[in-house]
């Protein structure tokens, strides 16, 4: 049979220090181009504000439609190439977006885009997709999706609490939290446009990277369960080698299908595809050299305890320590 | 041997259960239309497309309160929503959606709309039909002097708050404003007026006198008296000017008793310049839209296009001992607050029937008047808080993207788990293809709508999916490695494989159901097929695989010494 890291005995987690260090400087960075730079890049879902998709049907010139667009009196948008450069969009957000003339919002932004677009490109042009969105229902879309993000933490971690035991919940939900962070540093460091479906990318992501960790923290269950080793470091370093050739496949089947997505699915999914691209990595790495090293943290902090009050797990590599430990009885996990 | 029967059973059933759920067929299914159910007969189709991928408009309103508070809010919008409904239906899209969303929203969804302009008028419009007697009494021109004197002293106040009065010199549009407070251009307006007169040909009657007499004042001088008493004519590009005047509460306030001002819904052109009329009105109506029993647009050989419409029978004992109170007066027949078409004369007594012109509309707006008038008034004024439209051929980009890269994605996951685990491999990519049968028969039993980030979920959750059957296979790996026979082997890799599969299956539904809850349109689609995928996925990993095996073992019949995986 075709074997990949089979029975490896890699020492992965002599390297957190290294990792978090990489880890934290890309989430300053990141956050630090927050408070200089300001926030992301939020599309007018969330801004409120009116999105035109133009096809035209020679190559235009993104300046040129500019100056017609100014023309139309709409000042400030962008215009953007949208994968061939025959397609542009067209943003105005904010105050344009609400239009109590027509009592549509937005309406005005995109009928005077239109006309002026028609005026000078006759039918070589085509709006193909438009939307507008009244700062109201952009200001609640942005509220949804801040709940949707710490609900969606919230309840894994009680889910996580009530499966495993609370310190693996614990170290789970704050590793998956670093890769929210990480793949925030990431949104904004290449400035994608974060939309709906960008937090739905997000969220999945929390979902995707909790698997990842479910998977070796359900290792470590085990094996604490077997009790063969009895200090905590060599116990994680195992079973994330004895995962390691499910992460690394299932990694590549999962890369496959976002890459498939990234390259063939077009310009409209293209953000998304880029956000599960890199968070895939993050998750990734995030479950050897975040989340295992936590929970190493974690039991070292709070050691489990058996019926007796005695450490029932070594945290410690030292075997002098754990000398005169017997195997655990209690199970690790809580709920089974 | 009757378990891995019953285990065959279940996953054939499954399958024939998913083929019917899958395959378009024609049902006859009762339908609400107008007053009751009716029986009618329609293609379903398994998965709808959502409207990114078919094409089409979507629009939310809310009760629009700019012009007034409403007291009632909810059940506003419920009967707003009905209104709405019963003209959506009538309009003619196929599968419409119109729902609440929340407390106070109304959402519609158009598949295969473009007619942005259109759609729209049919949703938002009030469609508040009010008759009203033109003014005779020459009340306005009375009254024009002392309108005159409030602009008057009100003048430097309206200065600050008329936009475009600021002191841009470069545009010509401030030159009714300028007209207003430089005293040197009076004279222009005088002109227009005597201009118009002359224009008017052989219609001026004893209004015209009244007129002459005020035309140095800031409103009476922008406008003309019309062909018929109470009308009056404003150049088009004095129109805001004069409306924003005639909006002003003093002059609200001054206006004669009883009276009120209609604008026409109409430009009319005289010569080579453009006027809008408006009329000015008894404020209690004859009748209202209420008694309206039908509506239908038709083409007459003088008025052109007209939707004709008739009264119920109380309706039209209202109208006829009303307009016979009234012969030879002006009728105007106001629809939202404008005047449509000219005023006609009352010659009798107008009993059921009556008819609406649509000057030089053409035949489709006749319709869509028609249309939204059958279905009644809106209760409320809505306001559009958010549009999406999106083309027929972009959704067919998408769809045709969408697929490419989830066929790309199949091509690569087979390629990775057959070369990888060979024999295993093909069971899982057998049992991967049920999937994909499951996982769509699951979007079509809960009418799921496929949206584009649907589509991305469906590929994705295929990443997804194999990663049961990696853990699984890489379990059984292991106990091979043990030196367990492979019947252990299989055995002990489904049950220790289990708990993880269930785990992180159960977090990442959890996490969709949070998006589902508080996503909207396509972000749902996608939080929906995501769900239906991994309950699909591990269906078929645990059991599926494990039945394609156990069949497997069979057949060997205990012979099985080595396992391809």
């Amino acid at each position: 049979m075709l074997r990949i890291f089979h029975n490896t005995t890699y020492d992965f987690i002599r390297w957190w220090r290294t990792a978090a260090a990489l880890t934290i400087a890309f989430i300053v960075i990141g956050l630090g181009s927050f408070a200089v730079t300001g926030g992301v890049n939020w599309s007018i879902e969330f801004t409120g504000g009116t999105l035109i998709q133009l096809k035209f049907a020679k190559p235009a010139d993104a300046a040129e439609i500019r100056a017609v667009v100014d023309g139309a009196g709409i000042g400030g948008a962008e215009i953007q190439q949208f994968g061939s450069n025959t397609e542009f969009t067209v943003r105005a957000r904010g105050e344009n977006a609400a239009d109590a003339r027509t009592g549509v919002a937005g309406g005005a932004v995109r009928e005077g885009v239109e006309r002026a677009l028609k005026a000078k490109y006759g039918d070589g042009v085509k709006v193909v997709r438009s939307g507008s969105v009244g700062p109201k229902v952009g200001a609640e879309l942005s509220r949804g999706a801040f709940i949707a993000m710490l609900l969606g933490s919230l309840i894994t971690l009680v889910y996580l609490a009530i499966r495993f035991e609370w310190r693996f919940g614990l170290a789970a939900v704050l590793s998956t939290a670093h890769d929210i962070l990480v793949t925030l540093a990431f949104i904004k460091l290449f400035h994608f446009e974060v939309s709906l479906t960008v937090v739905a990318a997000i969220l999945t992501l929390l979902g995707y990277s909790m698997n990842d960790t479910i998977i070796i923290f359900d290792r470590v269950r085990e094996n604490v369960k077997k009790g063969r080793k009895s200090n905590f470091y060599d116990l994680l370093n195992e079973s994330v080698n004895e995962t390691l050739p499910r992460s690394i496949l299932t990694h590549t089947t999962t890369l496959a299908a976002t890459l498939a997505l990234l390259i063939f699915a077009g310009e409209v999914i293209r953000p998304f595809a880029w956000v599960m691209f890199f968070g895939i990595f993050i998750a990734t790495f995030s479950s050897i050299y975040v989340a295992s090293p936590l929970l190493m943290w974690i039991e070292n902090k709070w050691p489990r305890t058996d019926g007796a009050g005695r450490p029932t797990t070594q945290a410690s590599r030292n075997p002098a320590a754990s000398g005169a430990q017997r195997p655990s009885r209690q199970p690790a996990g809580a709920g089974r | 041997m009757t378990n891995l029967r019953s285990r065959i059973l279940l996953i054939v059933g499954l399958l024939l259960a998913s083929a019917f759920a899958l395959f378009p067929r024609t049902v006859v299914e009762r339908v609400k239309r107008g007053d009751g159910f009716v029986l009618d007969t329609t293609r379903k189709v398994p998965i709808k497309l959502g409207l990114d991928l078919q094409g089409g408009m979507h629009l939310a309103m809310e009760i629009d309160e700019s012009k007034g508070t409403v007291a009632n809010k909810s059940e506003a919008l419920d009967r707003a929503l009905k209104v709405v409904r019963t003209r959506i239906d009538e309009f003619g899209v196929s599968e419409p959606v119109v729902q609440k969303e929340g407390t106070d929203r109304i959402i519609v969804e158009l598949p295969g709309i473009d007619d942005r302009q259109r759609a729209q008028d049919v949703v938002q419009k009030s469609a508040f039909l009010q008759f009203q007697i033109t003014d005779k009494t020459q009340a306005l021109e009375k009254a024009l002097p002392r309108l005159d004197q409030i602009l008057k002293e009100k003048g430097a106040a309206l200065a600050a708050i008329v936009p475009g009065a600021k002191t841009d010199s470069g545009a010509g549009t401030s030159s009714p404003i300028a007209g207003l407070f430089g005293k040197d251009t009076s004279k222009k307006g005088a002109d227009s007026a005597r201009k118009l007169a002359k224009g008017d040909t052989g219609t001026k009657d004893t209004t015209n006198a009244a007129l002459t007499g005020t035309q140095g004042g800031p409103l009476s001088k922008l406008l003309a008296p019309g062909q018929m008493p109470g009308e009056f004519y404003v150049k088009a590009a004095d129109a805001p000017t004069v409306q924003r005047y005639l909006e002003l509460p003093e002059i609200v306030n001054a206006l004669p008793p009883g009276k009120m001002i209609r604008w026409g819904a109409d430009t009319t052109s005289l010569g080579t310049e453009a006027y809008r009329l408006f009329y000015l009105v008894d404020a209690r109506p004859i009748i209202t839209g209420e008694y309206l029993k039908d509506a239908k647009p038709n083409t007459v050989p003088v008025e052109g296009t007209v939707v004709e419409f008739t009264l119920d029978n109380e309706g039209g004992r209202k109208f006829k001992s009303e307009t016979s109170k009234h012969i030879r007066d002006y009728m105007a027949i106001v629809l939202d607050d404008k005047v449509m078409g000219r005023p006609p004369i009352i010659q009798s007594a107008i009993g059921t029937r009556g008819q609406i012109t649509m000057g030089n509309r053409d035949l489709q707006a006749a319709q869509d008047l028609a249309l939204v008038l059958r279905a009644g008034a809106l209760p409320v004024p809505l306001k559009i808080v958010e549009t999406r439209e999106i083309g027929a051929s972009l959704g067919a980009d998408s769809i045709h993207a969408g697929i490419t890269a989830g066929v790309i994605a199949v091509v690569l996951i087979v390629t990775i788990m057959i070369g990888y685990y060979r024999f295993s491999g093909a069971l899982a990519v057998a049992a991967l293809v049920l999937y994909i049968i499951y996982t769509m028969a699951v979007l079509a039993g809960f009418s799921a709508v496929l949206t584009l980030p649907g589509i991305a979920g469906m590929v994705l959750s295929l990443g997804i999916a194999v990663d049961a059957n990696v853990l699984i296979f890489e379990r059984i790996r292991e106990e091979l490695d043990r030196g367990k026979t492979v019947r252990m082997a299989i055995d002990e890799g489904f049950n220790h494989a289990i708990s993880a599969i269930v785990d992180t299956s159960a977090v990442t539904i959890l996490t969709a159901a949070v998006l589902y809850q508080y996503g909207t349109g396509p972000v749902r689609g996608f939080a929906v097929t995501l769900i239906a995928g991994i309950v699909a996925s591990v269906f078929t990993a645990i059991f599926v695989t494990r039945t394609f095996y156990l069949l497997w073992l069979n057949r060997s019949a205990g012979t099985a010494q080595t396992l391809s995986i």
